[in-house]
Parts: structure tokens; sequence; C-alpha cells
């Protein structure tokens, strides 16, 4: 087990009481692409906030059930959420930049933490802008508003952001679906060399960008987890019918 | 000729009714434009009014004591020399410093504590709590400033003036500078808190969660991201907090002392402002010094637009670029 | 977590707390003062008192008929009788919190209901009450006895003489009524004006206008009003209505119509907004079905408008009240401090606002009155503040 980076036993989640999460068990691998995906509604993407514990911050959310990440439950009263934030990030669904300056945008992270050095923050701004492919667009301008770039380029801001951390995990939850095809392509590009040096859980809901970047895809329906298996055999071969239905757009 | 043919086809056009429905529409319609010119003319009323009676002083020779001069009135450090109604040397110079020395100095005191109680409101209360804060801040705002001035002359002053002695210092009653500062710091809070506390909710929570989702603590933030992402919302804040403190009259002329002469930096020194300047002394409702009085409103309403165009500006600055 | 991390959020957490404490605790500052110090004032004679006290100068007649009523005896121990001359004295404070001297009771058979009054032989209504002020006994004997010596010597001196040359009483000064019904006035002329005024514009505004540019321009001259300080809006009505109403009324000074006409022009933009605002909230479904119906603008308007916005005119009112009674810098100019017993509305009088204006710039200050008043005031706009919010409570989602 090597390799498995989150553990998740017997997940269930409730908003008030509506359950949400209904019996989750996965084992997400390290330095893969796990794609989940499902017709909207259908807990994904409550699943990828489960993860980094962002429910945390919805009042009515309770949980059961565990969540390992390396090898530690998440969940146990004593486990520190900040540290588990900064080593599991996360790209929104739209585009979240602060209202700052480019450079203030990658450089908070760091900062939060503690990092004052000038010299560490240049490294690392330049770096994550560098590894976000977004560098060299905005070179001249670190000083100006992150507000002023392009929904594609504040979209890898954010991605640069969630890097400066060095997390070993990325979360992305529908991180193109406010985007034009020419800067989703982009950002699809990236993740493909993201996912050398880390882990990336993506929700999705385009079929084609799941098979396009995914190593392992995951369906969810109706707050459960149908299917799990590696893309190109849930694609091509799915052992469920509703998979297949869906698969097949029949719904969703 | 044509053009008024037209004209007169026009209106008649205008006036055609064709039932008693349309006529009454059309008086009930002419009765609410005439209450809204009423409405809108107030403003010209005022200018032209307070301009015409403020102008007098430096354009006639005031009943034989000759006119006053205007860039003496605007940069002298002596309100009156000799007696009223004898003399034609006011000026409001410093007074001018003083207004606003003493208006930015509140807005000092009062920015932090206004927007980190907004902070607390919007972000950090239990429900309850806020809710009972935010009511504490509505009756603050619904106190009457001659209230204000109540308080500030029983307590305020009291309170400046043992803290005055304490450094070896006589102040005369406690009326000073400081005290001008506390009590009108007291009465923009409310403005101020009010505010921010909008403009802290508006902030999109997804902006939060971006911080959140980085390892940033709560406090972090709120102190970081949200007050940040608030920025021009506070700034209007701070904008409508000091036009509030610039315009501040019977509660700071219960504090302020009504010095003669200045400016006074010192905080425990008497001061004057505008407002109290007006309020000092006014018997007569013929000669100079009734007709001065309009000449410092004129000026008080001058400071308020420049300071207004000033802060408005600066906030396109900040709100614009959001590099800090 | 680092260590130092945790400590910079509770200094940040706790910077919150001490910012917010500050507001509540000044606000409960401002409430223990007014009424510590104002609460021994307040009672009803406070309110029906003139604020001028009528002085007196009262002589024997001829003849004398001296009382023989024993002392009841559950007489408080600062309460002084005469069994002679029936009558009871206590020393007190007066509203400044200087000694005086106040006719306890006065019994039915006391030669003092016969006094004459020195000054004006022919009043009927002349007579020692219980509440009067006794300032000094004048004797032709021995030498006076004043207030500074106290009830008990006054009652002393009274019993080892029987007669007395002249004895010098006032009412019991210091009432606010003048001041009360000044501001009731004040709320009454105001509204009639600004009410109706204020809310044809906000009509109009909202139901004819074309929006364009010059409505926009309209609306922005209102909106200006709204930063206007109060002291600039007084000097308007010192230039404009005072000049005004001397020469179309009976008036020869600042008055309570120029008073009313300021604060009118104050309240507009508080009105027109607050009326506007309940106008939006209604749907345009309800103005096209009416109109559909074949009803015109104005039926339209009068009939399914203007009943739906009642709410917000209301609260607009309550919190225009609320300005009227607590606006003191406008008035000072518009309406003058001259605090006035005899209220006409062309006469001169006071606010109770500018009342407590007037007492803090005397020499000496009168703290305790002015913080009476302002406990009045206090209550007052508490009561309309709280009505505001049950109002806009109840009312404010009815179309959502």
């Amino acid at each position: 087990m090597e390799n498995i980076i989150f553990e998740i036993h017997n997940l269930d989640l409730y908003y008030g009481k509506f359950q949400a999460l209904k019996n989750i068990s996965l084992n997400i691998e390290k330095n893969k692409v796990t794609a989940l995906i499902g017709p909207s509604g259908c807990g994904k993407s409550t699943f990828l906030r489960s993860l980094n514990r962002m429910n945390d911050l919805i009042d009515t959310c309770n949980i059961e059930g565990d969540v390992l990440y390396n090898s530690e439950n998440v969940y146990n009263q004593k486990y520190d959420v900040i540290n588990l934030r900064s080593k599991v990030g996360m790209v929104f669904q739209k585009p979240n930049p602060f209202p700052m300056s480019i450079y203030d945008n990658i450089a908070y992270g760091p900062r939060c933490q503690g990092v004052k050095d000038k010299k560490t923050l240049d490294t690392i701004v330049e770096k994550s802008l560098k590894s976000a492919a977004l560098f060299d667009e905005v070179r001249n301008r670190l000083k100006e508003s992150a507000m002023g770039l392009s929904g594609g380029q504040q979209q890898r801001l954010c991605i640069a952001r969630a890097i400066a951390m060095e997390p070993e995990v990325i979360l992305m939850d529908e991180p193109t679906s406010a985007l034009d095809p020419i800067a989703t392509l982009k950002i699809e590009e990236l993740m493909n060399e993201l996912k050398k040096e880390y882990t990336i859980v993506i929700v999705t809901h385009s079929m084609q960008q799941a098979a396009r970047i995914s190593d392992v895809t995951a369906f969810f329906l109706m707050g459960e987890l149908i299917e799990v298996d590696e893309t190109n055999k849930i694609f091509t071969q799915p052992k469920i019918k509703e998979t297949e239905d869906y698969i097949t757009g029949r719904f969703g | 000729m044509n053009a008024l043919r037209s004209l007169k086809r026009s209106i008649r056009n205008y006036l055609r009714f064709n039932s008693v429905k349309e006529v009454i529409d059309f008086l009930v319609k002419s009765i609410f434009l005439l209450a809204t010119l009423i409405s809108s003319s107030f403003i010209i009323v005022i200018v032209v009014f307070i301009s015409r009676e403020g102008f007098i002083p430096f354009l006639t020779n005031n009943d034989g004591l000759g006119s006053v001069n205007l860039f003496s009135f605007l940069t002298g450090t002596i309100w009156l020399q000799g007696t009223a109604f004898a003399s034609n040397l006011y000026s409001v110079g410093f007074i001018i410093v003083n207004t606003l020395y003493i208006a930015f100095l509140s807005l000092l005191v009062s920015m932090p504590i206004g927007v980190l109680t907004a902070l607390f409101i919007a972000k950090i209360a239990p429900k309850r709590l806020a809710g009972f804060l935010r009511t504490v801040i509505e009756m603050l705002a619904a106190i009457p400033s001659i209230v204000y001035g109540l308080f500030g002359s029983g307590i305020v002053l009291v309170f400046v003036y043992n803290f005055a002695k304490i450094f070896g210092y006589q102040s005369k009653g406690g009326n000073s500078v400081l005290a001008t500062v506390i009590v009108l710091s007291l009465m923009i809070l409310p403005t101020i808190t009010a505010l921010s506390e909008v403009a802290i909710r508006s902030v999109r929570t997804d902006i939060e969660h971006g911080s959140l989702a980085l390892g940033a603590t709560k406090m972090q933030t709120n102190f970081k991201v949200v007050l940040t992402s608030a920025k021009s919302g506070i700034f209007t804040a701070a904008i409508l907090g000091i036009g509030r403190a610039l315009g501040e009259a019977t509660a700071v002329s219960l504090v302020a002392g009504n010095a003669r002469s200045g400016p006074t930096l010192n905080f425990l020194e008497t001061t004057t402002t505008l407002t109290s300047t007006m309020l000092q002394g006014l018997k007569e409702t013929i000669g100079i010094d009734y007709d001065i009085r309009f000449s410092v409103g004129l000026v008080l309403m001058v400071v308020i637009l420049l300071t207004n165009a000033m802060l408005n500006f600066a906030k396109k600055k900040v709100g614009n670029v959001d590099v800090k | 977590m680092s260590n130092k991390r945790k400590r910079m959020d509770t200094l940040y957490r706790w910077m919150t707390y001490v910012a917010s404490s500050i507001a509540v605790i000044v606000l409960s500052m401002i409430f223990i003062f007014v009424f510590k110090n104002g609460i021994s004032l307040l009672n009803w004679d406070l309110i029906v008192n003139d604020y001028h006290a009528q002085f007196y100068n009262g002589g024997l007649p001829e003849t004398v008929t001296f009382g023989t009523t024993v002392a009841p005896e559950d007489l408080d121990s600062n309460v002084y009788y005469s069994e002679k001359w029936g009558l009871a004295l206590e020393d007190d404070l007066d509203r400044e919190g200087n000694p005086m001297i106040t006719v306890a009771f006065i019994t039915a058979d006391s030669p003092l209901h016969n006094i004459n009054d020195k000054n004006n032989i022919d009043n009927e209504e002349f007579e020692l009450n219980i509440g009067n002020v006794v300032t000094s006994i004048k004797f032709n004997d021995k030498p006076s006895a004043l207030t500074v010596q106290g009830a008990e010597n006054m009652i002393a001196s009274l019993d080892a003489s029987n007669d007395f040359r002249e004895i010098v009483f006032s009412s019991l000064g210091g009432g606010i009524r003048g001041s009360l019904i000044t501001t009731l006035y004040l709320i009454g002329i105001t509204l009639a004006l600004a009410l109706p005024l204020g809310i044809f514009t906000a009509i109009y505004l909202n139901e004819f206008s074309k929006q364009n540019k010059i409505t926009n321009l309209l609306r922005s001259m209102i909106e200006v009003l709204t930063g206007v300080p109060s002291i600039v809006f007084g000097l308007m009505g010192l230039a404009v209505f005072v000049p005004l109403t001397v020469r179309f009324t009976p008036a020869d000074s600042a008055n309570i119509l120029s008073g009313s006409l300021t604060l009118a022009v104050i309240l507009l933009p508080i009105i027109i907004r607050s009326t506007e605002e309940s106008l939006k909230v209604v749907p345009d479904d309800f103005r096209n079905a009416s109109l559909a119906l074949g009803a015109n603008n104005t039926q339209t308007t009068f009939k399914i408008v203007l009943p739906s916005a009642l709410p917000g005119i209301l609260t607009a009112t309550l919190l225009a009240i609320g300005r009227i009674i607590g606006e003191s810098a406008a008035l000072i100019f518009a309406i003058g401090t001259a605090v006035k017993d005899d209220i006409s509305i062309f006469g001169k009088s006071t606010s109770l606002a500018v009342h407590i204006w007037s007492l803090m710039t005397d020499e000496p200050a009168n703290i305790e009155l002015a913080s009476t008043i302002a406990l009045i005031i206090l209550m007052i706009v508490l009561i309309l503040n709280i009505s505001v919010k049950l109002i806009s409570k109840r009312f404010i989602r009815r179309f959502e």
C-alpha cells in the first residue's frame, strides 16, 4: 500500500437530514490523476471537499467514517486541519484570485506559513508561475492586480497559487467549467505536466476530459460510488450497467 | 416664425386629451413634477443664499468698517482682532487647519475600531452576539448629537482634565483637541462600523474558501483576504465618516473650548472648528458678525467638497490597482 | 500549526473582541450617565411645569386669625411645621442642585391663605400653594429668614412672630412644558410639509418620469442634500425661511414655522429615498395588471402602488420624527435658543434638543436638567427605532 495517499473507508456525509454521500470506500493512488464523474448532484464535489475538510465550513454538515491521509485519519479530533489544507491544495470551479497583485496572490500561502524572506518568496513565485505555464505571460506585470487577467489566466494563477504551497495533492473542482475551449485546453495540458509531480483528484462534468487526462475514473450516482477502475477500462468495458448508461449518454 | 408655430402645435398636441381620465392623469403628473422640482431645487437655494450672505463681508464695506480681506480671511491665525461689530479683521485660516486636523485624527481613531468591530460582527461572532452588536451600533447611530455633546461635557471633559493633570498640565476644564477627537470618533464609529460590515459581508465566499484551502487560518483569511477584498467599501465608510466629522456642530461646540486663535496641534489645548465658530456667540441678526457666519459656512462647504473629492480620487487609485 | 501562528491568531481574535466591546462600553456609559444624572429630576411636574418661575411678594392683611391645626405625627425629618401659621416647610434641592425651601403642605385654616399681592392689589388668585418655593420672609422687628438658613430656622422665626412684612415666594420653574410643546408643533408642521412633498417626489421619480439624464440629475440633486451638514441647513433657514416667515406672517424673528420649514428640507431626502425604496419593491406585474384593466396611471399609483408602499412611508415617518426630536445644530439658527413658556407658531421658543444646548452653554451648565431632557429624548428615539425594526421585519419580505 506504499503508493496509496488517500484511503477512504465507509464515508457517510449528511447535510442536515439529507444524506449526500453513502458508504463510500475508495483508495486514491499517488502521482496519478483520479477523475470523479457523475451527473449533477451525485456527490462528487462533496466527496472532493471532504478530502481537505472544506465541508467543515458548512454548519449543517455531518460526517461519519474515515478519511486516511498518509495513514492518518483527518477527521480525528486532534488532526491539524490547517496543515492538511497546506498539503492538499485545491482549485475551484470559478477562478477566485484574491484582489491583490499577481505576486501577492502566489506569495499568500507561503506568507501565511510564516515565510518572510523576500528572496525565498521571489523564487517560490517564479517557480510556481513557471510550473503553471503562466510566467511568460505575466513576468512583466507581477505587481499588477490579478483581477486584470483573463479567466483562463486567473485559473492558472489559482493553480500556481496552490503549487506555491508545494502540496502533495491538488484537488480540482470542475476547474474548466467556467472557461472557453482554448483556455480549457491549456489547463488540460498543464494537468498532464503536473501529474508527474503531484497527485491530482479532479471532478469533471465532461467525460471527454476525464478520458483525456485521468488514469483512474470513479463514477458517482445519487451519493453512491458505483464503479471505480482504470480510465480506459471504465470507458471501454464498464462492469456495471449504470456506468455504461451514463457513459453512453443515456442519462445525465 | 416656423419654429414658433411648430412649438405651438406640439404643445397643442401634448395638451389634447381624449378623456377625463387623461386630464386627471396630466394634472396629477404636473403636481408630482412640481413637487419634484421643488425638492430638487433646495440644494440650489442653499448654495445661492448662503453664498449671497457669505460674500457680503468681502464685497461691501460693512457699514463703514471696510471689506474683509479674502486672503487674510483664509490664511489668518486669529478669529477676530478687536471687538465684534467694530472690526473687519476676521480670519478662519487656523480654523480650517484645526477642523481638518481634528476630523482626520477622529477617523484615525475610529477606523481601526470600526473595521475590527465590523469584522467581528460579520465573520467571527456567533449569530446572536452579532445581532446584539448590530443593535448596539444602530442605537449608537440613533443617539442625537446633542446627547453626545452632553456625554462629552459630562464624562469626556472630566476624563481629559484628570488625564492632563497626570502630566502636570492644567487644561481649561478639559476642553481640548483630545476631548473633541474622542467625542467625534465615538460619533462616527456607528457609521464606519455599519458600512464596513456591509462591505465585509459582500465579499464573495469563494475568495475566502480559496484562502482556507491554501492552509490559511480563519483569522489570516479574515485579516488578509476579507479586509483586502472589502477595501473599496471600507473606504466609502471612511469618506462618509469624515463627512460627518467635518460637519458635526453642537457636540463639538460643547467640548472644543472655542479657542480664538491657533492652529492648535497640542492635544490638551483648546481648539475650535468651523462649525463651533458658527455657533459661538450669535447675538445679532444683522451686521458683519452675523454675515461672517455665512462666510464660515461657505468655507465649511468648500472644505467638505474638497475633502470628498480628494478621498474619492484616492479611493479610485486604491480600488483600481489593488496592489498593497 | 506552529505556535507562532496560533499566537498571532489569538492576538488577531482578541483585537476584534476589544474593538467590539468598545461600542458596547460607550453605549452603556452614555445610558448610565444620562440615567444617573437625569432620573432624579424626571417626574410629571417637570414635564408640565413652566421653565421660568413666577415670583410673588405677599403681605399680611390688617387682621390675622391664627390656625390651630396640630402637627401630624408622621412628619418627615426634613419637614418643619408651624401650628400658628398652619405651614409646613421642607428643605429641598432645586434643578441646579442648590438648596431651596418648598411648601410641603398648608392647612385649611392657615392665615397664609389670605395674603395679598404687594405688586398687584387686584390679583384674586393670589395664594401660597403646595410646591411653591419660599425665598425669604422679611420681618419688621428682626432680620429676614433666608433660604440659606434652612427650613427649620424659617419656621422658628415665623413661630416667634405674630406678623411679617413680606413673604417672597415663587412657583417652581425649570419645567420643560414649553420646549415639549414646541417639539410637538415642530413634528406636526414639519411632517405636514415634508411628507406630501417627499412622497409626491418619490412617486414622480419612480412611477412617472422617464429614466433619462434629467431624471438622474434631479435625483442626484436631492441625494446631495444627505451630505450637507445640518448646521448648513440652519444657515439656510436663517437666510431664507426666517425672513420669509417674518414677511408673510405675524412673526418678527425666528419662529416655529421657520424651524419646521428648515427641518422639512433636512428630512426630504430621507423620506424620498425610503418611499422610493418601498415603491421599487412593488412588482411591475401589479402595475401592468392594473393598467391592463383600464386604470390610468393616477389610479394605478393611488390604488395599487401607494398602498403597497405604506410600510416604507411609515418607516420614513418614524425616522423623521426621531430626526426632528434629535436635531440641534440646524434649529439653533432656524428657531433660536430662547426657552419660552407661552408657545405660538409665530413666536420664539425652542425644541427639547436645543433646550439641552441652552442649558449646557449657560454659566454654570445645568447638567442635571440637561440629562433629564436627554433621557426623555433617548427614550423616544429608542422606541421609534424599535418600532421601525418591527415594521420592517413584518413587511419587508411581502413581495419576495
